[in-house]
């Protein structure tokens, strides 16, 4: 035997790749030849390669191909132009969105002002942390209305007069609807 | 020629060149518009991209998923393959960028390199010397066969599994498989001696007897001690 088992189990890859000279290559073959036990490597070697190399081993799960094809299905329906024209159409939606809600926001602000003071005039108990009137209140002297209101209400017309919330109450006056969501009188007892 | 009929050698290549031919007017046409061949440009190419993806993602799910992805991907860079390496190295060299995000997206291999892993120069002892005669390709079709030679790969270190998969399940030459993994000829040499030879040792014993397969190193006497 020319060379030794070592020298074949450190060259018996790169027989298998072919990857020897011819010298190289006839001597492994001669040892081959005669050593039982390397000739055995020599073909488990090869018995492993075609294992692996066979479409079965490390085969694609079962059912790979159509959810690929889905996949890839979705991406040619949706071409890149495609793609751009619903992006495009997603952001004409966003700003018609946008624009219509700026309106809605204003009408609805509006809506607080006018309507929340009057269910809270309505209200026995008013807003729970509406501050309470401790000062002086103002009635018109001009109007029959009988209606008190803070003294910077912009609904105060004619020449006011200024007397205490608790005894414009008494006296039968009741709170003005647009200034009464800020500020009510204090209720004694 | 190769010993053994499933491997190629360098250079081995009419046919290389024939299918490449075929690759560049396929890719040529799908990047006029003709997308359905994109199936049959990537259908050679579905396999070793999930093997090169489990071997190194590690779960089934993960190699479909990411494999999903990549092909994906390849289709919306095909304007950018320069036609300097095959399609299918392309392919690999995407897949493998992938399999890395991902798993550093999953905080696993964090460390993870293509290219390191010492490469044990030492020559490998064989630890079975019983006679192993060819498996009969039938046998791949029972399932504990194939798991089997799934989780074989998994006991070898990966510098060793990802060289393996390269170059025996992928097919790709050593100068290919070189070039993906940014290493000389000569390490992927040694590194696929390695891979063959301890596989053959994790393999043989329960191959030898009808697919029973003890996925544990064994001491087996050597003949001449």
């Amino acid at each position: 035997m020319g060379i030794t088992c070592e020298e074949v189990w450190r060259d018996i890859s790169d027989y298998v790749d072919d990857e020897l000279d011819p010298k190289q290559r006839t001597a492994l073959e001669e040892h081959f030849a005669e050593c039982r036990h390397c000739a055995a490597v020599l073909e488990g070697t090869c018995n492993v390669i075609r294992l692996y190399r066979d479409e079965r081993a490390l085969a694609l799960p079962k059912g790979f191909h159509d959810r690929l094809h889905k996949r890839l299905d979705q991406k040619f329906t949706l071409g890149p132009k495609e793609r751009i024209h619903t992006s495009r159409r997603a952001v004409l939606a966003w700003a018609l969105t946008a624009a219509a809600a700026v309106p809605l926001g204003f009408a609805l602000f509006s809506a607080k002002r006018i309507i929340l003071p009057r269910l809270g005039h309505e209200s026995p108990s008013g807003p729970p942390d509406s501050p309470p009137i401790t000062g002086l209140v103002a009635v018109s002297q001009d109007s029959d209305d009988k209606v008190f209101h803070v003294p910077s209400c912009p609904y105060l017309h004619g020449k006011p007069k200024f007397l205490p919330a608790a005894e414009a109450v008494r006296e039968g006056y009741a709170p003005c609807p647009i200034c009464i969501g800020k500020h009510k009188p204090e209720k004694k007892g | 020629m190769p010993v053994c009929a499933t491997t190629n050698c360098e250079g081995n290549d009419t046919r290389n060149d024939q299918i490449r031919a075929n690759e560049e007017l396929l890719i040529s046409r799908i990047l006029e518009g003709e997308k359905d061949l994109f199936l049959e440009l990537i259908r050679p190419y579905q396999r070793t991209v999930y093997a090169t993806l489990i071997s190194m993602l590690g779960t089934k799910e993960d190699a479909e998923d990411v494999t999903q992805d990549v092909l994906l991907k390849a289709l919306a860079r095909l304007h950018q393959f320069r036609r300097e390496s095959a399609f299918g190295t392309w392919l690999i060299q995407i897949a493998i960028n992938e399999a890395r995000m991902r798993r550093r997206k999953l905080r696993r291999g964090i460390m993870f390199s293509l290219t390191s892993g010492p490469d044990d120069d030492e020559t490998y002892v064989p630890k079975d010397f019983a006679d192993w005669r060819e498996i009969p390709s039938e046998a791949l079709e029972r399932s504990e066969i194939r798991e089997a030679l799934g989780k074989a790969l998994t006991l070898l270190e990966e510098h060793y599994r990802l060289a393996f998969i390269l170059r025996d399940v992928n097919g790709m030459s050593i100068t290919e498989t070189a070039n993906v993994l940014g290493i000389t000829r000569g390490a992927v040499k040694t590194r696929l001696r390695r891979a063959r030879l301890m596989l053959r040792d994790i393999l043989s014993p329960g191959l030898q007897q009808g697919g029973h397969v003890d996925l544990t190193f064994k001491e087996v006497r050597k003949p001449w001690e």
